[in-house]
């Protein structure tokens, strides 16, 4: 028996990994089965968005640790054999997954953005970012089954089609195993005050800015455009101009604004890393080959001096 | 080090003592890994560091050690450059490390890292919490914690931001999505920690020179049962590109106003 099977926590995840899962599962000339937590009708679903096959894995009892499952996901495994093994890489089952991995010695691709079918080989190749997010890392599974994290979001949800849930397709596993670990409680996530992340215009400061003062020509603009002002780690963890909780990229923080501005910001790659997810990204930067210019939708050549004192006369007047 | 299993007898006493181990990777300083203009990775200016999320996970066990007594442990696997990284680890407060040192063991994959671990642990330390960063700063697979758990067969929480422990338990607040679990798992068990578990001190002078007077026991590759094959195999490693169109404009007043049009047709402007 083969196939590609699909694990995700809920819904959402799991029709991501259903459209993914798809695609590989016909490569494969293979089933496409999904597993589902406690919940039987999200099973159901899962065959009317492509599944060919669904298994609900149920607590005895109220819901737990996901552990409770790991011995019995690694039986399936073993007495079905499958190809391919896609699991939604939230905080739980990226536990999970290295944790089946490990019970398996199975090889695990972990946050995979990109499957590649190699017809030839029938493998896949997957690509995840290494470094800090500078480098894309290419591997394979040099096991059976090959194995997958994939985040949440990467991938299209696969549509429902008509008249696909027949009586019988889903399938029942029930928890074997109690868990070493009790949850005592879950509690609500405290906001981290002012944080940027959270701004959906960031003016950031770079290295162009002669002095500490002249940050205000910063502020000026963000306050015309409600922006928050963040900064480049040369200015935050190196002159601390700003604080460190404002460093944006690789040893700072990661946003993903609609709008960034980078004030003579050059662009280096750990820097870049942190605004990769940005809608729009512009630059004003007086060196027209500075790499940030390579990586905006929008960039002004030109001395931020000399630039932003024009820009936010210009903004007041449309705003 | 003789020590009659992994769960000392002053837990059953009730006394707060903990044996604590903190693994740690030495790795590439990303900060130096330049871009060249073909688009390639560049590596020839690199230094190498504690991988920063081993730092914040190190101090956390020292602090707990703090709190509770005992001992911290720090362990790696590396090849023999990381030794540098066993110094660095020595003058955070741990008090001895242990070194698996080969060639090799630079390029190692997490269930390879996990086993080499495994192994080095059973055999040379005694433990009841084994603390590792939620993931490495060079490949952050986010693997060789549970990896361990799992080959150590102990109980594992990931992505702690606070732990507390007492009475042979150690109390895990971890991170989910949307809210934190409070789990309670007896010992000995493994935990991998986020950055906010604890903030990392910068060792003085005086840390550096006792980090050299702490014991340092080496393990060889010959002193290991086995090495497992890889389970990875990484095909290629190239520099990540974000990809936009740049339109440019310069900074004569008309083409100012031609840019905030511009962000204005993209609805960026409220």
């Amino acid at each position: 028996m083969a196939g590609v099977w699909v694990l995700g926590e809920n819904r959402e995840q799991l029709f991501e990994l259903l459209s993914i899962g798809r695609s590989l599962a016909d490569r494969y000339g293979t089933t496409l089965v999904a597993f589902a937590f406690q919940d039987a009708q999200a099973a159901r679903d899962c065959i009317a968005h492509g599944a060919d096959r669904a298994v609900v894995l149920k607590y005895q009892g109220q819901e737990g640790p996901l552990d409770v499952f790991l011995p019995a996901i690694v039986e399936e495994v073993k007495g079905k054999d499958p190809d391919m093994l896609l699991i939604a890489s939230t905080y739980k089952l990226k536990e999970l997954a290295a944790r089946i991995a490990e019970r398996l010695k199975a090889g695990l691709c972990s946050d995979c953005i990109r499957l590649v079918f190699n017809e030839g080989e029938k493998s896949v190749e997957m690509e995840r970012l290494m470094y800090g997010g500078s480098a894309i890392q290419r591997v394979i599974c040099l096991s059976r089954p090959a194995m997958a994290t994939i985040p949440p979001g990467t991938f299209e949800k696969a549509e429902a089609g008509s008249g696909r849930v027949k009586e019988g397709d889903v399938d029942e596993i029930v928890q074997t195993h109690e868990s070493a670990v009790t949850i005592l409680e879950r509690k609500v996530r405290e906001r981290e005050s002012k944080d940027i992340r959270e701004a959906r215009t960031v003016i950031c400061v770079g290295r162009g800015f002669e002095k500490k003062e002249d940050i205000k020509l910063a502020e000026e603009l963000a306050t015309v455009l409600r922006g928050e002002i963040a900064g480049t780690r040369p200015v935050t963890e190196e002159m601390h101009w700003l604080p460190e909780s404002r460093c944006i990229g690789l040893s700072g923080i990661q946003v993903r604004p609609d709008l960034y501005i980078g004030l003579g910001v050059s662009g280096q790659i750990q820097h870049v890393t942190g605004l990769r997810d940005a809608k729009v990204i512009c630059a004003v930067n007086r060196d027209a080959n500075a790499p940030i210019f390579g990586v905006s939708d929008l960039g002004i050549v030109g001395d931020l001096y000399d630039v932003v004192p024009k820009l936010v006369d210009e903004l007041k007047k449309g705003l | 080090m003789q020590r009659p299993s992994a769960l000392g007898p002053y837990q059953k006493q009730g006394i707060p003592m903990l044996d604590i181990i903190v693994c740690f990777k030495w790795v590439v300083d990303e900060a130096f890994i330049r871009r060249t203009s073909s688009g390639d990775l560049d590596f020839s200016s690199v230094d190498y560091k504690i991988s920063e999320y081993d730092r914040n996970a190190i101090e956390a066990a020292v602090r707990l050690r703090e709190e509770c007594g005992g001992s911290v442990t720090a362990v790696t696997v590396g090849p023999p450059e990381a030794a540098k990284g066993v110094k660095d680890a020595l003058s955070r407060g741990p008090d001895r490390a242990v070194f698996a040192e080969d060639p090799l063991f630079g390029g190692l994959d997490p269930s390879q890292t996990a086993a080499v671990l495994g192994q080095v642990i059973s055999s040379k330390t005694p433990f009841n919490l084994i603390i590792c960063g939620e993931g490495s700063g060079d490949v952050y697979s986010q693997q060789t914690g549970p990896r361990l758990a799992e080959f150590l067969g102990i109980p594992c929480a990931a992505y702690v931001q606070k732990l507390t422990v007492k009475e042979g338990r150690v109390t895990a607040e971890r991170k989910v999505e949307g809210f934190i679990e409070v789990d309670s798992l007896p010992l000995p068990a493994l935990v991998t920690v986020l950055p906010d578990i604890a903030t990392p001190r910068i060792p003085g002078v005086k840390d550096t020179l006792m980090a050299s007077k702490k014991a340092v026991i080496k393990v060889g590759k010959n002193e290991l049962t086995a090495v497992p094959p890889p389970l990875l195999k990484t095909k290629s490693v190239r520099a990540a590109r974000v990809e936009r169109e740049c339109e440019k404009f310069t900074a004569e007043v008309e083409d100012i106003k031609r840019f905030v049009a511009a962000l204005q047709k993209r609805g960026v402007l409220k």
